[in-house]
C-alpha cells in the first residue's frame, strides 16, 4: 500500500519532468550572449552586450558590409573628403524615421554628435560618459579632432576636422556612434537607454521590452527602410557563462550562442542539431614585459622570455584549432603588417644561454598577471598563463601567477604594478591605427614603460599620411621595431567560436564584435 | 555556504558543574566518554587519514606545481594511470587532490583560530566587563552577524586582493561573532557562581580570574564549536576560491580546481568532480568529530 | 508583548546605522573604481579624473576638512561621499547604479521577488523531505532507513553547493535534458507583472504553462540551495521526534491502541514542531542572504548575483543599498523569529 503510494508519487513527478518548455513562437529569434546590456545608449555602452542590442535599434551613419570591415552606406548613402581630408561631406538617406517619428536629418546628426562631443550638452544625461566616443576622437570638445558639425541642408552634414584624418569614414562607423532619436534623448536624458525607457533610432527593430536581470526583447520595425526582418521579435538573454550558454542552446532555449569555449568545439560538432560558426577574429591576445622592473629592462632577458613560451603548443591546446599563433601585432587579415618579421622560434636552450649572458644563470623571479575574465583574445586566460608560467619555469624564470578583478587590473596595468602580464584588444575600427596607436602610441611608456620616440613619431606620421601605400609601410616599421626589441610578445589571434541551433540562418557575425545584421536571420 | 549558526544550537553553552575541577583527571574521562562515541571515533580516523596524508604528501612525492603541465595527455577521463584523470593542463587529479589537502587543513585550521582567538576574547571582555564594553562589542557583533556570511568574505577578500592568505582572513573574521557570542554567555553564566565570586574574594585580580578560572571551564563549548566550524571554514574558503578571490593557480586547491573544472564540464566533469568529493570528505570528518567531542566534552548536551 | 516588539524594532536602528557605515566603508576599501571599469581597456588618466569628478567621486569619504577650512561652515564639513549616502537612505532613495543609471530601487523591486521565490523554494525542499525524512529516521531508530538519513543529513551539510548545483545541472538539464539549465522563465514565455512573483502572477492570470515553467525553473536551483536546510531540519526532525516519542502521553497514546501514524502526526509531530519551525526560520533568512554562489551558478536573477556582480563592478550605489537592504532583511527575520519564540514559548521572559 505504502509502496503504490510511492510508485505513484515518482510517475507524477516523471510526467512532471517529461512535460517539455513552453515553446516560444517560431517567429522569436533568442540570442544568448554572456551578458544583458549596461544601456542601450550606445555613446555610452562599451561591451558587445550592450552594443549588440542597440545596433539593432539604433544605426550608424556608416556600416559595413554584413560579415565583414569594408565599409558600406548605412544612414550615410554617399561621403567625400576635400583634397586634405580635413573637410568630409556626408549625404545622408532621405525620407527615413525613427521609430517615435521624429525625422532623421542633418540636425539630428548634428545633435547626436554635439551631445557626445560637448561635455556640458543639455541633454547629455545625468553621470554618462562617451568613453566610446572619446576615444575614438581622441578626446571631448576643444581637445580632439573635430572641430565643427555644419549643417548643410536637410540632408547634408559636413564635419571640420582640425587635422587631417584619411579614415574619418571608418571612425564614424565606429558601433558607439548609433544615432539616436533628438525627441527622445530630450523627453529623458538621463534614463534614456535604461531599462524602463529603452532607445528609440531607426534600426530593423524597435524596443520593446528589458526585464531586468532577465531579458531584452526586441519587435520588428515594419516601417524600416531597407530589408524587413525575417523574425517577428528579437529576445536577448545574458548567460555569463560559456558552458552554460551552451547548455541553453542544446537545450533549444537558444536559437544563438556566442563567444562559447573553444573546448567544446567537438562537442557542437558531435551534436546534430547544432551548427558551430567560426568568426574571422580581428583580435590580437599579447603578453606584455614592463620594462621599469628589472630585469626586463634588458633586451636579452625579454628575448629569453618569448623564447621560452612554446606558443604553437599552448595555442594549439587551448584554441582548439580555432587560433593562431602571432608573430606581428596586426592581424593577417587586416594591412599594414610586415613582410619581413619571422617569429622568436620555442627555443628553451636559447632562452637559457641568453639569459645567462645576461646575468642570470639560474633564471630570477617576478610575477606574472592574468586577466580574470576571458575575452575573445584569450578563450581561457587561466589555464593560457599557468601554461605560460610552467614553460617559463623550465628555463628558470619562475613567475608568481596574480590576478585581481578585472576593474583594478584595468588601471594597474597602466600604473606599471604588473612586471609582466596578459592582455589583448578588439578593435573599434578597421585600420592598423587602431591597434598599434593604442599598444606603442602615447600609452607605452605608462603600460610598458617603453618610451621610444622612433616609435612614437612613426605612429604620429602615419596616421597623418594620406597614403594608404605609405601609412602600410609606416605601420609594418613600427612592428618590426617592436619585434627587434621584444616591448610586446604578440601572442594569438583568435577566431571566436559561436554556434546556432540548426536551421538557423542568414547570421552572420561581424569581425569588429558586436555590429550584427540581425533582420537576416531566420528561424526554423 | 554553510551559513552555519545553527550548530550553535547543539552546542548552548553548559555552566560547567559548579565545583572546582575535579582530582582525577577529566582529560582521560572524556577520553573514555570519546571512544564510546562511535561518530567521534570515525570522525577522528577521518581527520587521522586527512592529516597524515597532509604530511605525507611533500615527503613522499614531493610537488611542483608551477612547472606540471603534460599539454599532450589533456583531459584523460579516470584510467589506471591517472585514477581521478587530467585537467586541462595534463595534470594527474588524484596528485593535486591529494596535495590540496595540505592547503585546506591549513586554511581551516588558521580561519578558525583567527575566529577564536579574537572572537573569544571579545566575548570575554564583553562577558567579564560589562557595561559600554559590553554594549560596544554587542552591537559590533550585531552587524557582522546582520551581514551575509559570504558577502562580508567577499568584501574583506575584494578589499585586500584576492590569495590564500587573506582568504584566511576572511574566513576568520566571519567566524568571530560566532564565539563572541558563545563566550560571552558562557562568561555570564559562571561569573556570578559562587566559587569564582569566591576567588574573587580571596583577592585574585581581574585577569588572574578571568584567566585562570573562567577560561579553562568555559574551553568545553568552544573547542567543540572550533571543531564543527572548522568544516565551516574549509567549505567557505573553498566558496572563495570557487569566486577565483581565494587561492590562486596554480595552486592545487579545491575549490579553485572545482571553478576550473566547471569550463570543462561538458568534456571532462572528473575535473571538478573529485575535489568536491574532497571537501565533502574534509567537512564531514572535522563534523563528526566534533560531534564526538561534543559527547565527550559536554555531557548534559548528549541527549 | 508590544512593548517588547517595539523595544526589539528600535534596538535595530543602531545596528543598520552601523551596517551602512561599514558597508560604505568596505566599498571603498576595494582597490579601482567605477571610473576606470566604465573606461574599460580604453582608459587613460586623464579621462579617468575627468569622470572622477563627473561622478562625484572626487569628494572626501567622510569628513570635507578642506571645504570647511575655507568656508568655516560647518554644512561644509559634511559635503562629502558618506553623508549624502546616509541623507539619501534617510529620505528613502537608494540611489542610481553608476554604470546602467537604473534607480537601485526599480532593480531591488525587480530583484527580490526572485530571491524570495528561490528562498521560499529551498525552504519547500527543506520542509518536503526534511520532515517526512526526520520522522521515518525516529519512528525506526537504528534501521536501515535511519543510517541513510542520518548520514544523508551528514553529507548535506557538508556538501559545497556550487559543486552540487554544477552536478545537478550537468545531470539533469544537460545529460537528461529535463529541466533547464538556467534562468526563471523560458525566452519565449511572459508573464506580465503583478507582484513580480512569478509563478504566483502568472497563477492569479489563470497561465498554467507560464507558472508551469516557472515552476520547471525553480526545480534544480531550489534542490541545491535547500540542501543544508534539509539536512538540518531531518536532524533536528529526528531529535525532536524521538524526544517525543519517549515520553508518557505518546506511550499511553498507543497503549491506548491508536494507530501508529495517527500517534505519529497528531501528537508526536506536533509536539516537535517548534523547534523544527524555529530551524526554517532562521534557515530562511539566510537563505534570503546567502544565496549568491546559487544564483551565479544558475543566472538567476536574484539579488545576491546582483550585488556580488556590483562588487566587481564597484557600483557603490547597488552594493550600498543592496546590502543594506538584505541586512535590514535578516535583522528583521531574526527579530521576528524572537519574537514568536518568546510568543509561543511562555518561558521565555519578554525583556
Amino acid at each position: 500500500m505504502r509502496r503504490s503510494v510511492w510508485i505513484g508519487a515518482l510517475a507524477a513527478l516523471v510526467m512532471v519532468l517529461a512535460f517539455g518548455p513552453a515553446s516560444a513562437s517560431a517567429q522569436t529569434l533568442i540570442y544568448a550572449q554572456s551578458g544583458l546590456p549596461v544601456t542601450l545608449d550606445s555613446a555610452a555602452a562599451q561591451d558587445g552586450n550592450s552594443l549588440r542590442p542597440a545596433y539593432q535599434i539604433t544605426e550608424t551613419l556608416v556600416g559595413f558590409e554584413p560579415g565583414t570591415t569594408n565599409l558600406a552606406p548605412a544612414l550615410a548613402v554617399r561621403w567625400e573628403a576635400n583634397d586634405t581630408s580635413t573637410v568630409w561631406t556626408f549625404y545622408l538617406r532621405e525620407g527615413v524615421r525613427f521609430h517615435d517619428g521624429t525625422p532623421f536629418n542633418a540636425e539630428a546628426v548634428k545633435f547626436n554628435f554635439d551631445r557626445w562631443n560637448d561635455p556640458d550638452h543639455p541633454y547629455r544625461g545625468e553621470g554618462k560618459h562617451f568613453a566610446g566616443f572619446e576615444y575614438v576622437f581622441g578626446g571631448f570638445k576643444g581637445n580632439n579632432v573635430l572641430k565643427e558639425i555644419e549643417v548643410v541642408d536637410e540632408y547634408t552634414v559636413r564635419f571640420h576636422l582640425t587635422d587631417s584624418v584619411g579614415f574619418f569614414p571608418a571612425m564614424v562607423a565606429a558601433i558607439y556612434l548609433q544615432i539616436q532619436s533628438p525627441t527622445a534623448v530630450m523627453a529623458d536624458p538621463d534614463r534614456y537607454g535604461t531599462p524602463e525607457v529603452g532607445s528609440v533610432g531607426t534600426g530593423p527593430f524597435k524596443f520593446e521590452e528589458w526585464v531586468i536581470g532577465d531579458r531584452v526583447v526586441l519587435r520588428r520595425n515594419d516601417d524600416y527602410w531597407g530589408e524587413k526582418a525575417k523574425v517577428e521579435q528579437v529576445v536577448f538573454r545574458g548567460i555569463p557563462e560559456p558552458t552554460s550558454r551552451l547548455a541553453e542552446l542544446r537545450a533549444g532555449a537558444a536559437h544563438i550562442a556566442v563567444e562559447l569555449s573553444p573546448e567544446d568545439y567537438p562537442v557542437i560538432q558531435r551534436d546534430p542539431n547544432l551548427t558551430p560558426v567560426l568568426q574571422d577574429g580581428l583580435n590580437i591576445g599579447y603578453v606584455a614585459i614592463h620594462q621599469g622592473h628589472k630585469p626586463l629592462d634588458d633586451p636579452r632577458v625579454r628575448r629569453a622570455i618569448a623564447m621560452a613560451i612554446d606558443k604553437e603548443a599552448i595555442v594549439e591546446a587551448f584554441y582548439a584549432g580555432l587560433g593562431s599563433p602571432a608573430d606581428q601585432h596586426v592581424p593577417p587579415a587586416m594591412w599594414g603588417r610586415s613582410e619581413k618579421i619571422t617569429d622568436i622560434p620555442y627555443d628553451p636552450e636559447g632562452a637559457r644561454r641568453l639569459l645567462a649572458e645576461a646575468g642570470y644563470p639560474n633564471g630570477f623571479e617576478t610575477e606574472f598577471w592574468y586577466m580574470p575574465v576571458s575575452r575573445p583574445y584569450f578563450p581561457a586566460p587561466q589555464p593560457i598563463a599557468e601554461a605560460i608560467a610552467s614553460y617559463l619555469a623550465d628555463v628558470g624564470i619562475r613567475v608568481r601567477l596574480q590576478t585581481e578583478d578585472w576593474g583594478t587590473y584595468l588601471s594597474d596595468y597602466l600604473e606599471g604594478k604588473f612586471p609582466m602580464y596578459m592582455l589583448g584588444w578588439s578593435p573599434d575600427y578597421p585600420d592598423p591605427d587602431n591597434y598599434l596607436f593604442t599598444f606603442f602610441g602615447p600609452r607605452a611608456p605608462d603600460a610598458l614603460g617603453w618610451n621610444d620616440p622612433v616609435t612614437q613619431d612613426l605612429l604620429i606620421r602615419a596616421r597623418t599620411a594620406p597614403d594608404v601605400a605609405e601609412r602600410a609601410a609606416l605601420y609594418a616599421q613600427v612592428q618590426e621595431r617592436v619585434h627587434e626589441t621584444v616591448a610586446q610578445i604578440p601572442f594569438a589571434h583568435n577566431n571566436p567560436l559561436h554556434a546556432t541551433r540548426r536551421g538557423v540562418e542568414g547570421w552572420l557575425p561581424s569581425p569588429l564584435g558586436a555590429s550584427e545584421p540581425l533582420q537576416l536571420v531566420s528561424v526554423p | 555556504m554553510a551559513v552555519n549558526d545553527h550548530a550553535l544550537e547543539g552546542v548552548q553553552p553548559q555552566p560547567v558543574a559548579g565545583h572546582l575541577p575535579k582530582s582525577r583527571s577529566p582529560w582521560a574521562q572524556a577520553w573514555r566518554r570519546f571512544r564510546r562515541s562511535r561518530s567521534g571515533m570515525v570522525g577522528l580516523a577521518m581527520v587521522g587519514f586527512l592529516v597524515v596524508m597532509s604530511l605525507l604528501a611533500p615527503i613522499i612525492a614531493p610537488y611542483d606545481p608551477s612547472t606540471d603541465r603534460n599539454l599532450r595527455a589533456r583531459l584523460n577521463p579516470p584510467s589506471w594511470e591517472h585514477p581521478m584523470g587530467t585537467d586541462e593542463l595534463g595534470r594527474d587529479i588524484l596528485n593535486r587532490v591529494w596535495h590540496g589537502t595540505g592547503i585546506s587543513l591549513r586554511v581551516g585550521l588558521l580561519a578558525v583560530s583567527i575566529g577564536l582567538v579574537i572572537g573569544s576574547f571579545l566575548g570575554l571582555l564583553a562577558g567579564y566587563l560589562g557595561r559600554w564594553v559590553d554594549t560596544m562589542i554587542g552591537w559590533l557583533t550585531d552587524i557582522l552577524l546582520a551581514f551575509p556570511s559570504v558577502l562580508l568574505a567577499i568584501f574583506i577578500v575584494a578589499a585586500m586582493g584576492p590569495g590564500i592568505f587573506n582568504t584566511i582572513i576572511a574566513v576568520g573574521v566571519v567566524q568571530i561573532p560566532i564565539y563572541t557570542r558563545l563566550t560571552r554567555s558562557m562568561v555570564l553564566s559562571l561569573r556570578e557562581q559562587e566559587w569564582v565570586l569566591a576567588t574573587q574574594a580571596l583577592g585574585a585580580g581581574h585577569l588572574r580570574t578571568l584567566f585562570r578560572h573562567i577560561l579553562p571551564n568555559g574551553l568545553t563549548p568552544v573547542i567543540v564549536q572550533a571543531t564543527l566550524s572548522l568544516g565551516t571554514a574549509i567549505l567557505d574558503a573553498a566558496a572563495l576560491g570557487f569566486l577565483g578571490l581565494g587561492a590562486q593557480p596554480p595552486a592545487p586547491e579545491w575549490g579553485l580546481m572545482i571553478a576550473r573544472g566547471f569550463a570543462y564540464f561538458a568534456v571532462a566533469p572528473w575535473i571538478s568532480l573529485f575535489p568536491g568529493l574532497a571537501i565533502i570528505f574534509a567537512v564531514v570528518a572535522f563534523n563528526l568529530l566534533g560531534d564526538g567531542l561534543r559527547d565527550a566534552l559536554d555531557p548534559r548536551a548528549n541527549r | 508583548m508590544s512593548a517588547f516588539i517595539l523595544r526589539r524594532l528600535i534596538g535595530l536602528i543602531p545596528v543598520l546605522l552601523g551596517m551602512s557605515l561599514l558597508v560604505f566603508t568596505l566599498v571603498r576599501l576595494i582597490p579601482g573604481d567605477p571610473a576606470i571599469l566604465m573606461l574599460g581597456e580604453r582608459a587613460t588618466p586623464a579621462a579617468i579624473e575627468r569622470l572622477q569628478a563627473q561622478l562625484n567621486l572626487d569628494k572626501p569619504l567622510f569628513l570635507n576638512l578642506a571645504a570647511f577650512q575655507h568656508s568655516g561652515r560647518v554644512g561644509d564639513l559634511v559635503d562629502s561621499q558618506f553623508f549624502a549616502f546616509l541623507g539619501s537612505i534617510l529620505r528613502g532613495d537608494l540611489g542610481q547604479s553608476i554604470f546602467t543609471r537604473v534607480d537601485v530601487a526599480t532593480e531591488l523591486a525587480a530583484r527580490f521577488p526572485a530571491t524570495f521565490e528561490l528562498a521560499v523554494g529551498g525552504i519547500l525542499v527543506a520542509l518536503l523531505i526534511g520532515v517526512p525524512a526526520g520522522v521515518v529516521a525516529a519512528m525506526r531508530k537504528n534501521s536501515l532507513a535511519d543510517v541513510v538519513v542520518t548520514s544523508a543529513s551528514l553529507f548535506g551539510v557538508a556538501m559545497p553547493i556550487f559543486w552540487l548545483g554544477m552536478l545537478l545541472i550537468y545531470i539533469f538539464a544537460v545529460h537528461l535534458g529535463w529541466l533547464p539549465p538556467s534562468g526563471r522563465l523560458s525566452p519565449g514565455v511572459s508573464v506580465p507583472r503583478i507582484t513580480g512573483f512569478l509563478i504566483l502572477d502568472s497563477l492569479l492570470q489563470g497561465q498554467w504553462a507560464a507558472a508551469w515553467d516557472a515552476i520547471r525553473h525553480l526545480i534544480l536551483p531550489a534542490l541545491a540551495l535547500g540542501t543544508i536546510p534539509t539536512a538540518t531540519v531531518a536532524r533536528m526532525t529526528r531529535g525532536a521526534m524521538l524526544e517525543v516519542l519517549g515520553q508518557d502521553y505518546v506511550r499511553t497514546a498507543r497503549a491506548k491502541g491508536l494507530s501508529t501514524l495517527r500517534v505519529t502526526w497528531r501528537h508526536a509531530l506536533k509536539n516537535a514542531m517548534l523547534p523544527i519551525i524555529t530551524v526554517v526560520g532562521l534557515s530562511f533568512g539566510s537563505l534570503l542572504t546567502g544565496a549568491i554562489l546559487t544564483e551565479t551558478i544558475f543566472n538567476w536573477p536574484g539579488m545576491g548575483k546582483w550585488i556580488y556582480d556590483a562588487i566587481g563592478a564597484r557600483d557603490y550605489p547597488i552594493v550600498q543599498g543592496g546590502t543594506l537592504f538584505i541586512a535590514a532583511i535578516y535583522v528583521v527575520i531574526n527579530t521576528l523569529v524572537d519574537v514568536s519564540y518568546a510568543f509561543f514559548d511562555p518561558r521565555i521572559r519578554y525583556g
